[in-house]
């Protein structure tokens, strides 16, 4: 498989799940707010800016963080590249530069998703219709996925953009919600706000069966260590080590690159590695260390398959 | 009035008041009845309720939109995606037509590529005085850096696009110009037929209709057959300029239908003059390049430096005959369109046999007489540049006014070998959908069929790209000037 295609295959992936994300966050926070006193209002959209990464653009922008606002940002905005359009833009660019490779369903669904999300645009659609197609787009496209394409290497290379995408994700969200409740900003309304993360991460149903109360340590230990739930940490690296496995041919306990190896050190951590530790340890670095590790395999698999130097 | 508006005179029907006029009509005939080809056809159409055939022609749009066919237009910058426009009636040509058609065309590309292989090499015709020296070297195409090297089993064209059209006048065809170098739109041929067989299955079961589809599987035969290496199964890509491309739909497409990899040029290194492609395990020997990339652009070292879609020493590995390259180099020597009006002079020198299709009466602007006779009839005429294509550079007299006629006029002067002029052809015309009255309207159209040549024999699907121009009156068929194209049937049955 050529190296160029290999990276747009990853990258269909990594915008894919972003794109879906991104609206799962702004949906989830748009409909707690609604019950909320409006004096937290600012309080609660600067942070969703936050864990899109792109805080510092937003207010070259726009003077406040309201509703309006990060809906327009997050949603549309074609200064922001990690709006929901424009991630759905850049998914569709790379699926038609390769549509040759990828099944006909699968370009005819992300080109279809694309002309929906941009009509929305036009038509000035509510917030919530505008993330539930974006959701069920995303929905889709692990569907006609895993519906129409052969497991070879292309595959693999979707696969591992999605779950990293989606662990890097997940690892955001918590660091960000965790830093407000550590300020105090929010204490009258914890639960709320981690029932609103639990549901984000569509992990809510599934928390409530398994710890039933809410506490921050437990909704932690789901989203960092759970090895069932698929939006967890620990669940996603799983499958990333599993993907970069099959493209190389490694076998289980080695490695064939430093995207390997990294991914294979931090899963074990998450493995082996108690709630309490990563607590003892403090959180918040806990993240941040797991953040940096998420962009370092991204920057590795780039290393070792799309842009190798040639010895001539 | 046409025999719909008789058989139902109550309703308002497709084809009721259609007048195919004074151009000759591919469908209907003078009379207003159809023509035999097209019976099984325009009983289908003749009795559709205008909302079905509307509720159709969205089905087909969305299906294209869907699929992402589209063509770039580059007007503000930045492209601009657009769907090709496609009518939904389709041209339809006789068998008996279409045999007279292919073995013209046929014979006109053995006769090319011979030209090509002559002047890249002995340049006998040159020494015989068939054509003037300096017309062929003075051509923005010809490649000094050809003469001499031996291409694979020889073959220069193997894929071309030869426009023809039909004159009104005398119902005769004639070739209005080659396209020798990397002819675009065989896609459009594939993808319409596909739509038209899902929007009007029961038309192809009355009519019967010959098959395009093993154009992919033919033209990957060929390609196959120039590797280099034998004994291995051969690396064939496509080369692209990439996305931006306004063709680039169709590059993905035959390479999805050959089953070989699309590549732009920095997915190719080469090292030692031999091509290979960067593919996650490491350098993989490529053998044949179906390039869809211009001469100028393909190897920064040999031709245009600084071009970001070619592949560095890409010339050197050809030279060295590490790889195949289709077309090959130099193409554009015969497809100039100043060379155009020796091809018949070419068929009888290299074939001994009389042209079979005609060209359109042409005025070199490089001869002093022709160049005096086409200032003095400018507003009548249609002026070319010579190496320009996709109706660039193209002035039609009778539709321009006074100012463009004087622009023309200077740029004449200045550089006549540049030019060329012809007669305006009165096209023949296919009815079409005009959305204006809810009904048809005749409309002028071309056909570009596609010719395949392996060395030995030429081998056209039938058919090809009927393009019409969908404004009323125009004459101009191309996508870039507001065109559309229609599905092309040539029917199997003898007439």
């Amino acid at each position: 498989m050529l190296s160029r295609i290999a990276d747009s295959l990853f990258w269909i992936g990594r915008y894919m799940e972003r794109a879906d994300n991104t609206a799962r966050i702004l949906d989830v926070n748009y409909h707690m707010l609604l019950e909320q006193p409006p004096n937290t209002y600012k309080l609660r959209w600067d942070p969703l800016i936050a864990v899109t990464g792109e805080r510092s653009r937003f207010y070259k922008t726009y003077q406040e963080a309201s509703a309006q606002t990060a809906f327009d940002f997050l949603g549309f905005c074609e200064e922001n590249p990690n709006s929901i359009a424009q991630c759905i833009v850049n998914a569709r660019e790379n699926a038609r530069t390769i549509r040759d490779r990828i099944s006909r369903e699968l370009w005819e669904d992300i080109n279809s998703l694309y002309h929906r999300v941009t009509r929305m645009r036009d038509d000035d659609e509510s917030l919530s219709r505008f993330c539930d197609a974006v959701k069920r787009g995303g929905h889709r496209f692990h569907g006609v996925c895993d519906a129409t394409l052969a497991r070879d290497e292309g595959w693999h290379f979707v696969e591992a953009g999605c779950v990293l995408e989606r662990a890097e994700m997940t690892a955001r969200i918590l660091d960000v919600h965790y830093h407000q409740l550590l300020e105090g900003i929010l204490n009258e309304s914890r639960s709320h706000l981690w029932m609103a993360v639990l549901k984000s991460v569509a992990a809510y149903e599934f928390y409530k069966r398994q710890y039933g109360q809410i506490e921050p340590t437990k909704v932690a230990e789901l989203l960092l260590l759970d090895a069932r739930h698929p939006r967890s940490v620990r669940f996603n690296l799983s499958a990333l080590q599993s993907s970069l496995h099959a493209i190389s041919g490694s076998v289980p306990g080695t490695y064939a690159n430093e995207a390997e190896r990294l991914t294979g050190k931090v899963h074990e951590r998450l493995t082996y590695d108690s709630i309490e530790e990563i607590f003892d340890g403090g959180l918040h670095n806990f993240l941040t260390d797991l953040q940096e590790t998420c962009r370092n395999i991204g920057e590795q698999v780039t290393r070792a398959y799309f842009h190798y130097a040639v010895v001539a | 009035m046409s025999s719909a508006a008789s058989i139902h005179p109550s309703d308002q029907l497709l084809f009721t008041g259609y007048d195919p006029g004074s151009f000759y009509d591919e469908l209907i005939a003078p009379s207003g009845q159809p023509r035999a080809c097209a019976a099984g056809m325009y009983e289908q159409l003749a009795t559709m309720p205008l909302e079905v055939f509307e509720e159709r022609r969205k089905l087909a749009d969305l299906s294209y939109l869907v699929q992402g066919i589209t063509f770039t237009v580059y007007n503000d910058g930045r492209g601009t995606e657009r769907l090709f426009p496609f009518d939904l009636v389709p041209r339809i040509i006789p068998r008996s037509e279409w045999d007279v058609i292919e073995r013209g065309l046929a014979q006109r590309v053995m006769a090319l590529n011979l030209y090509l292989q002559d002047v890249y090499g002995p340049q006998r015709i040159l020494k015989d005085r068939i054509i003037p020296r300096n017309l062929v070297f003075s051509c923005k195409h010809f490649r000094r850096e050809m003469v001499g090297i031996n291409v694979p089993r020889e073959i220069y064209i193997h894929v071309s696009g030869i426009d023809l059209v039909r004159d009104s006048r005398t119902g005769q065809y004639l070739v209005l110009e080659d396209n020798a170098r990397s002819p675009s739109g065989i896609s459009y041929v594939l993808e319409n037929r596909l739509v038209m067989r899902r929007t009007f299955p029961r038309a192809f079961e009355v009519s019967e209709v010959m098959p395009v589809d093993h154009y992919p599987s033919e033209l990957s035969r060929i390609l196959r057959s120039l590797s280099p290496r034998t004994g291995e199964r051969p690396v064939i890509v496509l080369l692209t300029p990439g996305l931006y491309n306004s063709a680039y739909f169709e590059h993905s497409f035959l390479a999805q239908e050959m089953g070989i990899e699309l590549v732009e040029g920095r997915d190719l290194v080469v090292v030692d003059d031999v091509v290979y492609m960067k593919t996650i395990h490491g350098l993989t020997r490529v053998d044949v390049i179906y390039r869809r990339v211009d001469d100028d652009f393909l190897d920064p070292l040999a031709f245009r430096a600084g071009s970001l879609v070619g592949v560095p020493g890409l010339i050197n590995a050809y030279r060295a005959g590490n790889i195949a390259l289709a077309n090959a180099i130099g193409t554009g020597v015969a497809d100039d369109k100043a060379i155009y009006a020796y091809v018949p002079a070419f068929i009888k020198y290299y074939l001994g046999e009389d042209p079979i299709l005609q060209n359109v009466d042409t005025y070199l602007c490089s001869n002093p007489s022709d160049l005096c006779y086409v200032l003095d009839h400018l507003p009548e005429l249609v002026v070319k540049a010579v190496g320009e294509s996709g109706g660039y550079g193209m002035l039609m007299g009778p539709s321009s006014d006074k100012r463009t006629i004087e622009d023309f006029r200077e740029r004449l002067v200045a550089d006549p070998r540049n030019y060329i002029a012809q007669p305006v052809i009165p096209l023949s015309r296919v009815p079409s959908f005009d959305p204006a009255i809810g009904g048809m309207s005749p409309r002028h159209v071309d056909l570009r069929p596609y010719c395949l040549y392996d060395g030995e024999k030429v081998t056209i699907v039938p058919g090809g790209l009927t393009r019409v121009a969908l404004q009323r009156g125009s004459l101009v068929v191309n996508s870039s000037q507001g065109g559309g194209s229609k599905d092309t049937w040539v029917l199997r049955g003898e007439e």
